[in-house]
């Protein structure tokens, strides 16, 4: 793995915005283009095995606390457990996530899951594959996402609802609209009928206990860009289990266990000293070096980095109130003062790709960059 | 190979092409712009927002303004012509059965 300093393309704010690619910059360039990240071919395949690995050991562990109750650990709401159970057993659709690996020296080391609602999806699948093309398309890139989310969602038909797909997500947010249509695209592409909603716009009919789109449409089927934990909390959270259309959300209800950090010490427990992960545990014994992380939280908020019990970094944030877990510390390498991790997508139960979000500190926040790369 | 072979977007480069449009503050101020989109909700900080700020109207979503009280336009969230026009203006919702609003609030409170 090698970082490649290069000169962007003339007047490339114009050609990602052609792509539909509208946030691209912030004070700083969001997509810098101004390096890349070259990986020999062994090293993407052993990412593209690790991911596949970490994959399987996580549905593994989502069995075991579902076998084990160990729902309060979580912190998921005793409310929501017969919903999250039936979602596993009825293998209720589940279209994608993101791993965040860190590669250093040959080694791989999943930081966490993004199992819900990962977002850079639309940056690895669309913008480095087109930026790719133009740089040199006689490369390689470890980029199926796009041919295996139009052929995921396909597979997938089959298993819905009778009814429109809905996408739903946030309107303040143009990362998460970007996001959203373009899994709409896909599942377009797919043969679906969908319909795009805002999170917020999204009703309630008490007389027939179904949940309606603007137009009072029956929500059957829907994505949702929006975290299973916000939706409980929210006023409408518990109609999803009085729900007589007993809609299918996607992701599904039993991605409330991965996507929570809490995952990460029980897959210790269940594989202890594995050589894909970093121990883990729900209390800071035994560590001297360590990430304590909120068990919910985004964007690297409200990390703390320990080393030899000193506090090296640390991120603001408004997370926590659930409780931490302790990782051990893994710092992300340093490329002259850059520090990239890898987000190793899930696509239909595969690993599809990858995607390098990169920092100008140890922990990766929401002013990171996202960088191309490509297989040399 | 490990990448895609071909790349095909049906909507958001379609959404892109409806979208491209000169629509500035200044036109729909001077009525010039079709129509100005006002909310009767209140948007509120989200945890992450990449803003290209001015001039950028490749949007494949176009962003809403609405007057504030100092008579300026101020951003309001994005709309989009794939949306139903319902979702992306004030509508009014009296002859619907469905209550609204149930979902959304912990984005705003989430940070």
């Amino acid at each position: 793995m090698k970082r490649i300093n290069i000169t962007p393309r003339n007047n490339w704010q114009k050609i990602v915005e052609k792509l539909g690619f509208g946030f691209h910059t912030t004070e700083v360039p969001y997509w810098d283009e101004s390096a890349y990240y070259s990986f020999r071919p062994d090293e993407i395949d052993a990412i593209e095995k690790a991911t596949a690995n970490l994959y399987e050991m996580s549905l593994c562990a989502v069995q075991h606390v579902i076998d084990y109750k160990k729902y309060e650990l979580l912190k998921i709401p005793s409310w929501i457990i017969p919903h999250i159970e039936a979602s596993w057993e009825n293998d209720e659709p589940s279209i994608y996530g993101r791993m965040d690996l860190c590669y250093k020296n040959g080694e791989i080391k999943l930081l966490e899951f993004n199992a819900d609602t990962p977002t850079s999806l639309f940056e690895a699948s669309i913008v480095q594959w087109f930026w790719l093309n133009d740089f040199d398309k006689t490369k390689d890139q470890f980029n199926s996402l796009h041919e295996k989310l139009i052929s995921y969602w396909g597979y997938l038909m089959p298993y819905m609802n009778i009814g429109k797909l809905h996408f739903a997500c946030v309107k303040e947010s143009l990362e998460d609209l970007t996001n959203s249509e373009y899994l709409r695209d896909c599942a377009i592409q797919a043969g679906y009928n969908t319909k795009l909603t805002f999170i917020d716009t999204i009703g309630w009919d008490e007389t027939t206990k179904n949940f309606v789109d603007a137009d009072d449409e029956v929500i059957s089927n829907i994505f949702k860009l929006y975290p299973w934990e916000w939706l409980l909390q929210d006023e409408f959270g518990k109609n999803i289990i009085t729900d007589s259309s007993k809609t299918k959300w996607i992701e599904p209800s039993w991605k409330m266990i991965l996507s929570n950090k809490g995952i990460l010490p029980i897959l210790w427990q269940l594989y202890p000293k594995h050589p894909l992960l970093l121990k883990a545990e729900f209390t800071e014994d035994g560590f001297s070096s360590y990430a304590k992380k909120p068990i919910l939280s985004r964007e690297g908020a409200n990390i703390q980095l320990i080393e030899n019990k000193k506090l090296i970094e640390n991120s603001n944030g408004e997370y926590g109130k659930e409780g931490f877990i302790f990782q051990e510390l893994f710092t992300l390498p340093n490329y002259g003062n850059n520090y990239p991790v890898i987000g190793s997508w899930i696509v239909g139960q595969q690993p599809a790709g990858i995607g390098i979000r990169e920092s100008k500190s140890l922990i990766t926040d929401n002013t990171s960059c996202f960088i191309p790369h490509l297989i040399d | 190979m490990k990448k895609s072979k071909k790349i095909k977007l049906v909507l958001i480069t379609a959404a892109l092409a409806s979208c491209n449009q000169n629509n500035t503050p200044t036109d729909w101020e001077n009525g010039n712009g079709g129509k100005t989109y006002l909310r009767s909700d209140s948007t509120a900080p989200y945890a992450r927002s990449h803003y290209h700020g001015g001039g950028m109207w490749f949007y494949a979503f176009r962003p809403m303004y609405s007057y504030n009280t100092n008579g300026f336009f101020t951003r309001n969230g994005f709309s989009s012509n794939a949306i139903p026009m319902a979702s992306n203006y004030g509508t009014n919702y009296s002859k619907s059965r469905a209550v609204r609003g149930g979902f959304g609030r912990s984005s705003k409170s989430g940070g």
